[in-house]
């Protein structure tokens, strides 16, 4: 069912690129239809998988990564309608294509641990997928800037430089969806640590509930990234980190997300390996 | 260069041009075309030879020049030759900075002179429009131009890079030269903010600063200048840096939080080159931009062949309406002469059809029209539609000769709408 999505997303990043490097309008146009195709038949394949098991299809990794995918294709959607710069989907795009490989090729087993059973989950890893997309944006958007200001800095105005929107534009971008991000962290954090401490007087004996702790990889590096795009927003306000340090930091930032999205979920046993 | 001054319509008033023009006789329509390195005439007209004379007469009286001084550099070309002129002029293919954007303005100015005084008609107009045409699909379709291919430009463009919306940026300007009055009137008319000049001499910051809605300030500010600037430009004759690292170090911390866009555009430099390893500052002299300038101008050059394909693709469309439009005197006389014989019959029958009611007699009228039109409509079409003018000469002629035309009325298909130009060919100069 995610091999449909992963097809249309296939499709838009190939006109993407093709109007990235003649820059007709229509062809654009054409990349937009296309994706928004790809995100509407992606709402149906995650609509269908909820009405299969009841309940959203969060539970394994392979389902949060076509959640993610999902959010994120939504989130780059709203900043090509807001800002009319098509220039960034070439970039976005593919990330929509890799990540989607994963669920389509495989799809997960649907686990029905009852610990999960509760509101807190869905808010918990709703707020922080989403906070993962929009980080995806902004470290996309600060390589975006670090390819542009090369360009200018170096004196070469080449390829990029035609294509890509300025660097004001770029850092603006990246530091709003750094704010809006940390913000759904901040959300999503919060509401694990209250949902752990409520499942724990329920449950006092649950392996999981025990585990969760700084000592555990997951939440560490839940921590650890909270603290990197922390510190970027208050560098930004208060050493004027902007440009391309902001740029770095949010990269940095999601390299780190990605450890823990995926090599930590797939290979690591965490408290948040419900079984 | 002075003889293309001395020819220049567009210090004067096109339309007196236009009116004057239509004095003489031998022009049906005609458009004045007049920009920095070109004086064009648009003639449509029935004697080409009469109106190459009279346009040139024109020229002599209007300008108050002896015919001899410009003839040399004079040239014309009829017909199709004269459309893919127009089409090259409105592409911006003919234009001394090829694709540059204000020709096809001037030549739809030129139009709109020429309409306003009844000047136009319906050759001129469908050349006029198809030239905007391909003036508009050049421009979306081709790379022709884009890129600026001035100093000034070019550093405008950069400053939209770095920025975005130039809206409320603050400039400042070091020192009136040329190049940097030019690139804060740019500046000016993309909406920055505020535009401060200063140089040694305070009238001269002045005079700048009155042209391009700026204020003032002493030299002494300079520093303070810099630090609150977003774009700064200098031009100084200073034989010394006047901007250096440590300066600007001193007044703004080692972390810009805004860039800062450094145009120098003096010889010898106004900054130390070591003020572009700052993180945020972006330094561009005189050199740097003068090489963008030339890429991009190499860039527009190869486009210029596909600006050409767009050109003779519209022009073999404009010339198979010409064509069309050539055969309409065939057309008109081959309705007149089937209608003559029409009538010829219905007064013949008129005794006969005497005995019918009005109703029946309107009705026979109708009919026979009825059979005339429907005969010549597959006629008329295909005689529209012939590919190229020697078959249309073959044909016309071959109508002119099975119906007898000729002996109704003279016809002469190509002189109606030839239409002439004179130009003034100023590169020799």
């Amino acid at each position: 069912m995610n091999f449909l999505p992963l097809a249309l997303y296939a499709a838009a990043f190939v006109v993407y690129a093709i109007h990235f490097a003649k820059r007709q309008p229509s062809v654009g146009r054409t990349a937009t239809t296309l994706l928004l195709l790809g995100v509407l038949v992606h709402t149906f394949v995650i609509g269908m998988q909820t009405m299969e098991v009841r309940h959203v299809p969060f539970s394994n990794t392979s389902a949060a990564v076509s959640s993610f995918v999902w959010m994120l294709a939504l989130s780059y959607l709203y900043i090509e309608v807001t800002t009319d710069e098509r220039a960034m989907g070439v970039f976005i795009v593919p990330i929509l294509v890799g990540l989607q490989i994963i669920p389509a090729i495989n799809p997960g087993i649907d686990s029905r641990n009852p610990v999960l059973d509760s509101p807190w989950f869905w808010v918990h890893v709703t707020t922080l997928l989403f906070a993962y997309a929009t980080f995806a944006l902004a470290a996309m958007l600060g390589l975006i800037y670090m390819l542009q200001f090369k360009e200018i800095k170096k004196k070469h105005l080449g390829y990029f430089y035609t294509r890509l929107p300025s660097l004001h534009v770029l850092d603006a971008m990246n530091s709003r969806a750094v704010v809006v991000g940390w913000l759904f962290l901040t959300v999503g954090v919060v509401v694990g640590i209250v949902w752990t401490a409520q499942a724990l007087a329920l449950s006092p004996d649950n392996s999981n509930l025990q585990a969760m702790s700084l000592q555990d990889p997951k939440v560490f590096i839940a921590f650890l990234t909270w603290s990197v795009y922390s510190f970027a927003m208050v560098a930004r306000k208060t050493l004027g980190w902007t440009g391309r340090r902001a740029a770095w930091l949010s990269a940095l930032g999601f390299a780190i997300v990605l450890l823990n999205f995926l090599p930590v979920s797939y290979f690591v046993t965490t408290s948040h390996t419900f079984q | 260069m002075e003889l293309r001054e001395r020819l220049d319509f567009s210090s004067r008033d096109l339309g007196a041009a236009v009116q004057a023009l239509a004095l003489r006789p031998s022009a049906d329509e005609s458009v004045v075309l007049s920009t920095c390195n070109r004086s064009e005439i648009y003639v449509v007209c029935s004697d080409p030879a009469r109106a190459r004379e009279e346009v040139a007469a024109f020229l002599s009286e209007y300008h108050d020049l002896p015919q001899s001084a410009f003839t040399p550099h004079l040239f014309s070309h009829d017909n199709e030759a004269a459309a893919r002129h127009l089409f090259r002029v409105a592409a911006g293919l003919d234009s001394l900075v090829i694709g540059e954007p204000q020709i096809l303005g001037q030549v739809k100015d030129a139009f709109q002179a020429a309409s306003e005084h009844h000047r136009t008609g319906p050759m001129l107009s469908k050349l006029f429009h198809w030239s905007f045409v391909v003036g508009k699909r050049v421009r979306a379709e081709t790379a022709l131009g884009e890129g600026a291919v001035s100093i000034s430009f070019a550093a405008v463009a950069l400053a939209r890079k770095i920025f975005g919306q130039l809206n409320g940026r603050r400039v400042l300007v070091v020192g009136a030269g040329e190049i940097s009055t030019l690139t804060a009137q740019h500046l000016r008319s993309n909406g920055v903010g505020e535009i401060a000049v200063t140089s040694r001499t305070a009238a001269h910051a002045d005079t700048l600063a009155a042209s391009v809605n700026g204020l003032s300030i002493a030299w002494d500010d300079l520093a303070l200048g810099v630090s609150s600037a977003d774009i700064v430009v200098t031009a100084t004759g200073s034989q010394r840096p006047i901007i250096t690292r440590a300066q600007i170090e001193a007044v703004t911390g080692r972390h810009r939080r805004d860039p800062l866009f450094i145009i120098d555009v003096a010889v010898p430099r106004d900054v130390e080159a070591s003020v572009g390893d700052i993180e945020q500052v972006f330094l561009y002299n005189v050199d740097d931009l003068q090489s963008i300038v030339q890429e991009n101008l190499s860039r527009r050059s190869s486009e210029v062949a596909r600006a050409e394909a767009i050109v003779s693709e519209e022009l073999a469309k404009f010339a198979a309406w010409l064509r069309s439009r050539g055969a309409v005197p065939t057309i008109v006389a081959l309705r007149e002469r089937f209608e003559r014989i029409r009538r010829a019959e219905l007064n013949r029958l008129d005794g006969k059809l005497a005995g019918l009611p009005p109703e029946g007699r309107a009705r026979v009228d109708e009919v026979t029209r009825l059979i005339v039109e429907k005969l010549l409509l597959e006629p008329t079409e295909q005689l529209k539609a012939l590919p190229d003018e020697e078959t249309q000469v073959a044909y016309t002629e071959a109508i002119n000769r099975l119906f007898r035309l000729r002996d109704a009325e003279s016809l002469s298909s190509s002189d109606d709408t030839a239409a002439e130009i004179r130009r003034t060919d100023r590169r020799g100069k």
